[in-house]
């Protein structure tokens, strides 16, 4: 296993890989990304499909870049009481959680 | 007799090509002579009406001369072939088969028995009605391999009507009611069937050329792999003037560059399954994807939005599945259609449409765009399930030369984004070194 991103790493490869969703999908591309930018809802930079192509898209970087296998939408992951898939920070978190879940098994 | 009429027929052009096999023609009477020896030979080994016999073989003169001597003394025969290697002896025990005959490549034969009763009471009740049978077993390309158990003597009655005399290629094997239909067609109406050593575009298009064919009956799978192959530059088609296609829904693209490529070569939609055998039909011109489908024999009729058919030359039943035919005898072919009066647009099948949030996708809609991207060999698209959106639409790519993933990825979604609306577009995007197509040509869209 390669070594462990931190959060910081971690948040900017969602960052990244939400721009380049963003811009590969119709929608306007938002001036900036932080960690309270919203995913699903109103203020919204996605819409569902967008969303679900962030995270297939996620999970295929973290696996090509960390060596980690993850299944971030599931059904832990819809019936969490908070989704994971509110912000972009929410989601880092998520991420980084399960990813310490893993390491934690080997 | 079941067959006499067509071993009358046969007779009547003693002089023509029946069989062109390992590049050497056989007459009509050669065969004729054959099928004669044949029931000689069936007499000394004991193999008499009713036995479950495997024909394990190839459009050989041999192999073909015994499929007619076994039909014409009702046994129930099944055609197997190397394709189905892997599921031999499992096919061999869901029929039941009592006598298995293979051949080699020099047309040799060997016989051997298999001490069994048959118990499968829709084997035992054709044994009993005196007619002979027809197993063929479906490629499984979705699923479980299903054994289809027809009486022969229906399957054989419309080959009396007489048709064209033509040269045609036998792009499917006996094993497959596209090729039975293919030989039974031919054989009725004096016409040359033509056996390819393998489906590789280069030897097809040299065996068109070789043999002067008129009739290249294959599937859009094949028919894109020549396309890319551009094998018909370095070959002289120009006996060619009909191919059909079937088995599996022609991505509108491929379509148009084939007619493109052969403007004047007539192209066909064929319709089939082997639960019901090969209707007639009519596409609206060589470039639609519109076709008629019935014929004598056949009733259609669409039921939200799925056609279903009756057909008097219907099989009898699966051996190891429950009858898919309601009590009229309809058949549900899962198959999902457009309908312009008489016409019908084949969507794709029931089962493998992609449900996106409530939105359908089908993924032959998906290949045909797809397959327009400049280093795109082949694609097969399908659904996987995701929490959000019930399901998502998956890639999966053969590439002519090696391309990083994200770039790719890129690539594809700038294509797409005005070629398709965005439920439709992969949301999952692979690559892969494997070919999506089975023996038989068609495509494989498994998980």
């Amino acid at each position: 296993m390669s070594s462990v991103p931190d959060f910081a790493t971690l948040q900017t490869l969602v960052i990244a890989t939400l721009f380049e969703v963003v811009e590969q999908s119709n929608k306007p591309v938002p001036d900036a990304v932080e960690g309270s930018t919203s995913l699903v809802g109103k203020q919204a930079v996605l819409d569902s499909l967008a969303l679900v192509t962030l995270i297939v898209e996620l999970e295929q970087r973290l696996e090509e870049e960390y060596d980690v296998m993850l299944t971030l939408a599931d059904d832990r992951a819809m019936s969490q009481k908070h989704s994971p898939f509110r912000t972009v920070a929410s989601l880092t978190h998520y991420i980084a959680e399960l990813i310490s879940e893993e390491m934690g098994r080997d | 007799m079941s067959i006499a009429w067509l071993l009358e027929r046969m007779q009547q052009w003693p002089e023509r090509n029946a069989i062109v096999w390992h590049d050497q023609a056989y007459t009509y009477g050669t065969l004729v002579e054959r099928v004669q020896a044949w029931a000689d030979e069936l007499d000394r080994h004991d193999v008499g009406p009713g036995l479950v016999v495997t024909l394990e073989g190839d459009y050989s003169p041999n192999a073909v001369s015994l499929l007619l001597a076994l039909i014409a003394r009702d046994t129930i025969v099944v055609p197997l072939t190397r394709s189905v290697e892997a599921h031999r002896d499992e096919f061999i025990a869901i029929a039941e088969v009592q006598v298995v005959i293979s051949f080699d490549d020099e047309d040799g034969w060997h016989l051997e028995r298999r001490a069994l009763q048959v118990s499968n009471p829709l084997t035992r009740n054709l044994i009993d009605s005196g007619h002979p049978g027809l197993v063929l077993f479906s490629s499984g390309s979705t699923g479980k391999s299903k054994a289809a158990l027809h009486n022969f003597t229906p399957l054989l009655a419309k080959f009396q009507l007489p048709r064209h005399s033509r040269t045609t290629l036998t792009f499917l094997l006996l094993d497959h009611i596209g090729g039975i239909n293919t030989l039974f067609y031919t054989l009725a109406n004096g016409g040359t069937v033509v056996a390819v050593p393998s489906r590789d575009p280069e030897v097809v298009c040299r065996t068109i050329a070789a043999h002067r064919v008129q009739t290249l009956p294959t599937s859009p799978t094949f028919l894109n792999l020549l396309l890319i192959s551009e094998a018909y530059e370095r070959h002289d088609l120009s006996s060619l003037d009909l191919i059909t296609y079937g088995t599996e829904v022609m991505p509108a693209s491929t379509l148009e560059r084939l007619h493109a490529i052969f403007p004047k070569v007539q192209l066909l939609q064929t319709y089939g399954l082997s639960e019901l055998g090969i209707l007639r039909s009519k596409s609206r011109d060589s470039g639609s994807l519109w076709v008629k489908v019935g014929g004598e024999g056949f009733e259609t009729k669409i039921v939200d939005h799925v056609l279903w058919i009756r057909a008097q030359s219907a099989m009898l039943g699966y051996l190891n599945a429950p009858s898919p035919f309601d009590a009229e005898g309809w058949m549900n072919t899962q198959d999902v259609v457009e309908v312009d009066g008489d016409y019908l647009r084949i969507l794709g099948r029931h089962t493998e449409i992609i449900n996106v949030g409530g939105q359908k996708v089908y993924p032959a809609e998906v290949e045909s765009v797809l397959l327009q991207m400049p280093n795109v060999r082949d694609v097969a698209v399908l659904g996987e399930a995701n929490p959000i959106t019930g399901q998502i639409v998956t890639a999966r790519f053969n590439l002519f030369e090696p391309e990083e993933l994200g770039a790719f990825k890129r690539r594809v979604r700038a294509f797409c984004k005005d070629r398709l609306a965005s439920f439709k577009v992969p949301v999952k995007i692979t690559l892969t070194e494997d070919d999506q197509h089975s023996a038989r040509f068609k495509k494989m869209r498994k998980g």
